[in-house]
């Protein structure tokens, strides 16, 4: 290879790595200004820190309640995936496989959900809830992020089982399956791969999402990371390294995941996106 | 197939509509039917026809939230989809290490709004902040600024944040598309002569036009939607220099209690993304059979050869769904 072209490509890696690090820098900063003092962070904004005290981390834990806080979360996002799994697996092989009555209409209205925004029905959705009582409950969560992920993974369900040749389901009524029993039997397993795609935006979705937890919660015991990340940070506004290690705990997991699976969790993003 | 029970494909779709009807679909009727009352959510509600959309449309502050987001939204279609897209051009054009490129990219979008917001809140910071920091590090004292208290920049660093976050994300999903063009254009293209950079803007671009267009409406329809970013950081302010329509609504509803007001401006505001939505597939749709008036029946003998040789989604079959709804 001539010089010239070894020395292009090298400056290409360069450039490569530099814009990296501009999108990488605010993350390194902030798990760095994490070990630092609070006179530190002032006076030296661009410095290592002296050491790396995890302690402060187990503090930032402790006083920020994030475990609770992540206990929820956790709790909130799979009990939802869980159930837009199971409902819209259900609907989507109707919807696919069957001829009847209404059909276009009931599908017409679950797509409407790819349409309509939050703010088109979250004000009456909320006196609703404030007056059954579901507010400062889990299901005041549960409720809405199920019906909200239900018809993106319908549709995206029903597009897969549309390409499933007729003749597995025929084959299986022959033998005398019933309709619950090819359901279970033959669609589930072949929707496998779809219902992973379905399962990674719906569960990033629920475990980041903020305006509904905003309002439905105000129990602290019951609060999601983003609103108790945010309580959390107006409770303590100026104890920048214990908000900076809470940023960086919430942080860090994510950013495992993300490398970790970070091929299933494009795919999903991107065919959750194009719809 | 025939049903082997006639009530069993109801019994299939009744749990999805009972839970989307519960939490949309009455929800969503009934809040077009407070937006005709005036009502602060406890006492009885006076019907009071139009006035709320008159008053909507006089509101100064309503219209400047519009203004700000149509700004914040044109701003985001340079700073994440055009960004997004050289990026994605960046990463083609690499052979090895685009991976952690791409991962270092994306990171961002993996995280909850709210740490992404109180994490930019201290980069902004006057005083210890990276941004203030930078600049006296560089000796331009003069430059510094109280970024998100200011009017003047309070919106731009917004969008700015905004950009850090969607960049990775529209970089992945044209880096996706990019992957589908075939080798032999591209290398046809080489051997003409052409060089990377008009290869990728001549060549490559129009091919993938079809993503394009989708990341411009999901940028669009998405940045009336927006809420988290402009909540954490300003809440609207300086001075209503920040206010969206998400941010002006809940204040009314939820702070002082003016729910029949807050009902209408979300009507207004479904309305605008809604007409958007449509709009735009009309015009896509007429703009796919004027350029390929056999599309549609070639397409359905293809079908199913493609969609096992092609693991993305196909961007043709997403072009007639309307699609509009990202969770910022």
């Amino acid at each position: 290879m001539n010089p010239a072209i070894r020395l292009g490509r090298g400056l290409v890696y360069v450039g490569l790595a530099a814009l990296a690090l501009i999108f990488f820098i605010p993350l390194v900063w902030m798990v760095l200004s994490s070990f630092k003092s609070n006179t530190e962070i002032f006076t030296t904004p661009f410095s290592l820190p002296t050491s790396f005290d995890f302690s402060i981390w187990a503090q930032a834990w402790e006083i920020g309640n994030i475990g609770r806080y992540a206990l929820n979360s956790a709790i909130v996002t799979s009990v939802s995936v869980l159930a837009i799994l199971a409902l819209s697996s259900a609907a989507a092989f109707a919807f696919s496989r069957y001829r009847f009555r209404g059909a276009k209409l009931l599908l017409g209205l679950l797509s409407l959900g790819l349409i309509l925004p939050l703010q088109s029905y979250f004000i009456a959705q909320s006196t609703i809830f404030t007056n059954l009582g579901l507010t400062d409950t889990y299901w005041a969560l549960i409720i809405p992020y199920t019906a909200m992920g239900l018809p993106l993974a319908t549709y995206l369900l029903k597009v897969f089982l549309d390409a499933i040749p007729e003749e597995l389901f025929e084959a299986a009524r022959i033998d005398g399956a019933g309709d619950f029993r090819i359901f279970r039997m033959i669609a589930m397993p072949l929707l496998r791969p779809g219902l992973a795609t379905v399962a990674v935006f719906s569960a990033l979705s629920c475990w980041n999402e903020f305006l509904l937890a905003l309002l439905y919660i105000q129990d602290d015991e019951l609060k999601t990371i983003p609103t108790g990340l945010l309580a959390f940070s107006s409770r303590y506004v100026t104890d920048y390294s214990l908000l900076f290690s809470a940023l960086s705990i919430v942080t860090i997991p994510m950013i495992i995941i993300y490398i970790a699976f970070n091929r299933q969790i494009t795919e999903g993003l991107t065919a959750g996106s194009l719809k | 197939m025939r049903a082997h029970r006639p009530l069993a494909p109801y019994l299939f779709i009744a749990p999805a509509l009972i839970v989307f009807g519960f939490a949309v679909l009455v929800p969503f009727v009934f809040t077009g039917a407070f937006s005709l009352t005036e009502w602060d959510g406890y006492s009885e509600a006076v019907f009071v026809g139009v006035d709320n959309y008159v008053r909507a449309f006089g509101d100064t502050v309503f219209q400047q939230s519009f203004v700000n987001v149509v700004i914040y939204i044109l701003v985001t279609l340079v700073v994440e989809v055009l960004v997004g897209l050289v990026l994605a051009g960046i990463a083609i054009s690499v052979t090895r290490g685009s991976l952690w490129f791409r991962v270092a990219i994306f990171t961002p979008v993996m995280l909850p709004m709210v740490v992404v917001a109180v994490l930019w809140s201290f980069i902004y910071n006057p005083d210890f902040g990276l941004v203030n920091g930078a600049l006296r590090a560089l000796g331009l004292e003069d430059w510094t600024r109280v970024w998100l208290g200011d009017e003047q920049t309070a919106l731009l660093a917004i969008c700015l944040v905004s950009g850090w976050v969607y960049a990775g994300f529209y970089m992945t999903i044209f880096y996706a598309a990019l992957r589908q063009v075939p080798t032999e254009v591209v290398e046809a293209a080489r051997l003409d002569g052409a060089r990377e950079n008009t290869i990728f803007w001549r060549v490559r671009v129009p091919i993938i036009r079809n993503s394009i267009e989708v990341a411009i409406l999901l940028c669009v329809t998405g940045g009336f939607q927006s809420f988290d970013l402009f909540y954490v950081l300003t809440n609207g302010g300086p001075y209503h220099s920040t206010e969206i329509p998400t941010t002006y609504l809940v204040q009314s509803v939820f702070h002082t209690g003016q729910v029949g007001y807050g009902s209408a401006m979300a009507v207004v505001l479904t309305a605008v993304v809604v007409t958007i939505g449509l709009i735009a597939t009309a015009i896509r749709r007429r703009g796919d059979s004027d350029d390929r008036p056999s599309r549609k029946s070639a397409r359905n003998t293809t079908r199913n050869t493609a969609r096992n040789t092609v693991a993305q989604p196909d961007p043709a079959d997403t072009a007639s769904v309307p699609t509009l709804e990202v969770v910022r």
